[in-house]
């Protein structure tokens, strides 16, 4: 499928150099990041939990672009999750075990859920995860779900949509602030929000 | 209301039952309780009622872990008294052996309150809580209002916030409050918010309460 295709190279291509820039203290954030010489995402995980929910607002309203520059999916976004990460017995890649992902773009009306039970989604697809920890700045964990794209029920049971979603915890252990964690979330059709900061809200991931 | 789905990692949470979560907490060294829920409209007045819809409340958890609820609702109408579309709830909420915190949103779009005394293209409630060693906070941030209008009177042009608690008079309805913020806790081991984006007190011509309205309510906290 040429979408899965195109997202899988987005994907790939941009995610380690997004979640770079999100890891990054926000008033430090450049138009173009340089992946520095130690950075490689880990595609194999043991455990792992992340929880969070809030609100963007893509653009990013408080820093220049830092990602790609380049919202395609642009205005209020609001959305939740939770996953477990664990380990495929088969590739032995970090996938996410059990899940829910719930996100709303309110200027198109549109609504998306994954639902991730026993390793597989609805649609029975495996969901590879990729940790990308430390990150340039050494305090932030980035979090990408859906390494190779997966599939989100939009509107309800209305249609499908091929999607992934990038979180990023820059405030670990330390006083919440909505401002400083990040989330991306890319569809095949209805665009990429970019790598951008919370408007409110908080992304956590809460260890093993 | 119709079309509305419910979704999360634990089914009680569908059937909006219990709300804690518990477990330890390093920072704290006792139990933890973790709590959110979030709707989008609600309406009780002696004509006309609609529950709490499309409701969601964080399941209960324990341990180091995590939950995640959320539901939608394609429209509400409650006859002369309120419509809205593109209903939205999320809450969630987590614990780690150092911090815990909460997240609850919800939002309605394209709203009609009472005829046309107070419309929105939309409104997006939103409340956080959380708690580390350094002490326990909440906030309504990315909390607004689009194209808020009271009474004939504009409050908000395109998307934007409006002052917390801000109240207005409806002459021979009662009045509204605006951003409703309702805060708890000591801030050093626990915190909550409880934030209601329009809510419609009604009165009697004496002045008694005789219903309410809500529309975009979100709730967290985060307690021992």
């Amino acid at each position: 499928m040429s979408n899965r295709r195109h997202l899988s190279v987005l994907a790939s291509a941009v995610a380690g150099a997004l979640a770079l820039v999100a890891c990054s203290d926000q008033t430090n954030v450049t138009t173009v990041p340089k992946r520095p010489s130690f950075w490689g995402g880990v595609t194999e995980c043991v455990t792992g939990k992340w929880t969070g929910g809030g609100r963007m607002d893509p653009p990013n309203p408080d820093v220049p672009d830092g990602a790609t520059g380049t919202s395609t999916m642009q205005g209020k976004v609001t959305f939740g999750f939770n996953v477990f990460l664990g380990t495929d017995p088969v590739s032995g890649q970090c996938i996410v075990t059990k899940g829910e992902i719930q996100v709303n773009h309110h200027p198109s009306h549109t609504s998306w859920h994954v639902s991730i039970h026993n390793g597989v989604d609805d649609f029975n697809e495996t969901v590879f995860a990729e940790i990308i920890s430390p990150d340039a700045s050494g305090r932030g964990v980035c979090l990408v779900v859906g390494e190779t794209p997966i599939t989100a029920r939009v509107d309800g049971q209305k249609g499908t949509d091929q999607v992934q979603m990038e979180l990023c915890d820059n405030d670990p252990d330390a006083p919440q602030n909505s401002r400083t964690d990040a989330m991306r979330w890319i569809t095949a059709g209805h665009g990429d929000t970019d790598l951008t900061y919370l408007t409110g809200g908080n992304i956590v991931d809460h260890g093993a | 209301m119709n079309d509305m789905r419910i979704h999360g990692t634990h089914h009680l949470a569908a059937l909006g039952v219990v709300v804690a979560l518990t477990a330890g907490l390093a920072v704290a060294g006792t139990a933890q309780t973790v709590s959110g829920q979030a709707f989008s409209t609600y309406v009780n007045t002696s004509v006309a009622s609609s529950i709490q819809s499309p409701l969601v409340v964080l399941p209960a958890v324990s341990g180091t872990d995590g939950a995640e609820a959320d539901a939608e609702g394609a429209g509400v109408t409650v006859a002369n008294t309120l419509s809205s579309d593109f209903l939205n709830s999320i809450t969630s909420g987590e614990l780690d052996t150092s911090a815990a915190g909460a997240q609850s949103t919800a939002s309605a779009a394209d709203i009609n309150v009472l005829n046309g005394l107070i419309t929105a293209d939309e409104v997006i409630a939103n409340a956080t809580s959380s708690r580390t060693g350094s002490g326990a906070v909440s906030n309504a941030d990315g909390s607004t209002f689009q194209n808020l209008v009271v009474a004939g009177v504009a409050l908000t042009t395109g998307d934007g916030p409006v002052a917390p608690n801000t109240t207005i008079a409806l002459s021979g309805v009662g009045y509204v409050v605006l951003n409703e913020q309702t805060l708890s806790g000591d801030g050093v081991t626990t915190s909550g918010i409880t934030v209601n984006m329009i809510h419609v007190y009604l009165q009697s011509a004496l002045g008694g309460p005789t219903g309410e309205i809500i529309v975009g309510s979100a709730t967290t906290s985060v307690g021992s």
